[in-house]
């Protein structure tokens, strides 16, 4: 879908919502990245009402292929608002529509922040030596003030309940019964996880997709949490496994925290914010589960060409990626292996 | 009976045009998609010169199960679904052996680049 085509209804939308007299829209241009979801970034122009003035706006809306288990657009906006009053650094959140008649499909507005979430220039670039520490401490923070949401909440009773990992294990088990290839390493990192389970911690809001790539960083500032497509309740630890898993780590895989840092500076900021010391088993346990659920996402990424007949190399090839976690799920779980291995290297 | 230069080669030398002349050319938002392809291009041609491993991982299949021939890939993956070989250090120490194999050999076609900063770049390759 071109938005160009749909300014006007788009422009009378953007007025009605925000009590403006009238909107022009000078710019709209698609946003790069966002393989699940589109960003249209746009400048506009408000007469009177909540936004008067110039504004720079991001519409986000569905592409044409998904995956499974992301949140629709109004889910995201009221999860994207949860976190906002509760002082995560997010986008503040503008308006939702679920009206077909305006853009073809639903999808939220919100503001657009200056920064960039590219992850290698996060991780590699020299200017940003002196910050990554305190931006890991900064993250661990962030983490902490979204965990403050929790169940019960009427505004995010379309999430649902959490009843601990074996269910998400069971999913994991019947997508793989799926697959036409077997992928023993993931069954066998799947019974470590059975087998593993720790004991419960109340459930927490999870952003499940925390990581290098999902901030923007202005400058050296953090401006920006993005992409809350996949936020649910969920184990506290759940983001701190996902956050320091390996694939994330841009060409720095021995900064171990996000690429940016060693984890003693993000378990720092997590801690001290959340009051809560973090056991390093059951951040193993959710590391490893980080490992088996990024590998999946990758097959399911290839599936949209294997399965859907999406004609992108971008999604085909994505699916590779799994055999990488393959790697660091026998190195987390097979230390002395991994030694043996290296030794033969 | 086929033609020389080989594909193999054919591929190399597609793959530096690419890198080396092509990329370069291009407006920066682009060159994402041209390094996918110098990707693709490497993987392919990383499996068509690497067929001879899946053979050996079924015959370690077959002479784990102490089968003559291939073994089961399917079979081995439920068996470590159910925890087959937990209760035996040693099937469980060659159970995980082959695990390590397979997945060092496909990333050596598929992302050799990931093993080498893994540290195993050579992994496999002796003392297996």
């Amino acid at each position: 879908m071109g938005l160009g085509d749909r300014q006007v209804a788009l422009a009378q939308f953007l007025a009605e919502a925000s009590d403006a007299e009238q909107v022009e829209i000078a710019r709209i241009a698609l946003l790069p990245g966002g393989a699940i979801q589109e960003n249209w970034g746009i400048d506009a122009n408000f007469e009177g009402g909540r936004l008067a003035g110039q504004q720079r706006l991001v519409l986000r809306t569905d592409a044409l292929t998904g995956v499974p288990s992301s949140l629709g657009r109004l889910e995201e906006f009221a999860v994207l608002r949860a976190a906002f009053s509760a002082g995560v650094t997010v986008p503040q959140p503008l308006f939702a529509c679920d009206d077909a008649a305006v853009v073809g499909k639903p999808f939220l507005v919100m503001r657009r922040v200056a920064g960039s979430a590219a992850g290698r220039p996060i991780t590699l670039d020299p200017s940003l030596e002196a910050v990554r520490s305190a931006l890991a401490e900064r993250l661990g923070r962030e983490l902490a003030r979204l965990q403050t949401i929790r169940p019960p909440r009427a505004d995010l009773a379309f999430l649902s309940p959490y009843d601990g990992p074996a269910g998400q294990i069971a999913e994991f088990r019947a997508y793989l019964d799926r697959h036409p290839n077997p992928r023993p390493v993931l069954e066998w990192a799947l019974r470590w996880a059975e087998t593993h389970r720790p004991d419960p911690l109340p459930p927490v809001l999870c952003h499940r997709d925390f990581r290098t790539g999902n901030y923007l960083l202005d400058g050296i500032k953090l401006s920006a949490i993005l992409d809350w497509e996949f936020a649910g309740w969920g184990d506290p630890d759940e983001d701190i496994g996902w956050f320091c898993c390996k694939g994330w780590r841009f060409g720095r895989l021995d900064r171990e925290a996000g690429g940016i840092a060693d984890r003693r500076h993000f378990y720092r900021g997590y801690e001290a914010a959340s009051g809560r010391q973090l056991d390093p088993e059951r951040v193993k346990f959710w590391e490893v589960y980080a490992n088996i659920r990024w590998a999946v996402i990758s097959m399911q990424q290839s599936d949209r060409y294997l399965i859907g007949g999406a004609r992108s190399l971008s999604t085909a090839i994505t699916g590779r990626r799994a055999t990488e976690c393959e790697l660091e799920l026998l190195s987390l779980l097979d230390p002395d292996g991994a030694a043996k291995q290296a030794a033969h290297a | 009976m086929r033609d020389l230069p080989t594909s193999l080669e054919l591929l190399a030398l597609a793959h530096e045009l690419l890198r080396d002349e092509l990329v370069p050319l291009l407006p920066p938002e682009r060159r994402r998609d041209a390094h996918l392809i110098a990707t693709a291009m490497a993987i392919a041609a990383r499996e068509v010169a690497g067929e001879g491993w899946q053979g050996e991982i079924e015959q370690a299949l077959g002479d784990f199960y102490g089968e003559v021939g291939k073994g089961d890939l399917a079979r081995f993956a439920a068996d470590l679904r159910n925890g087959a070989f937990e209760t035996s250090p040693s099937r469980a120490a060659a159970a995980r052996a082959i695990l390590w194999r397979l997945t060092i050999e496909k990333l050596r076609e598929g992302n050799p680049q990931f093993l080498a900063a893994n540290g195993l770049s050579d992994a496999g390759r002796q003392g297996q």
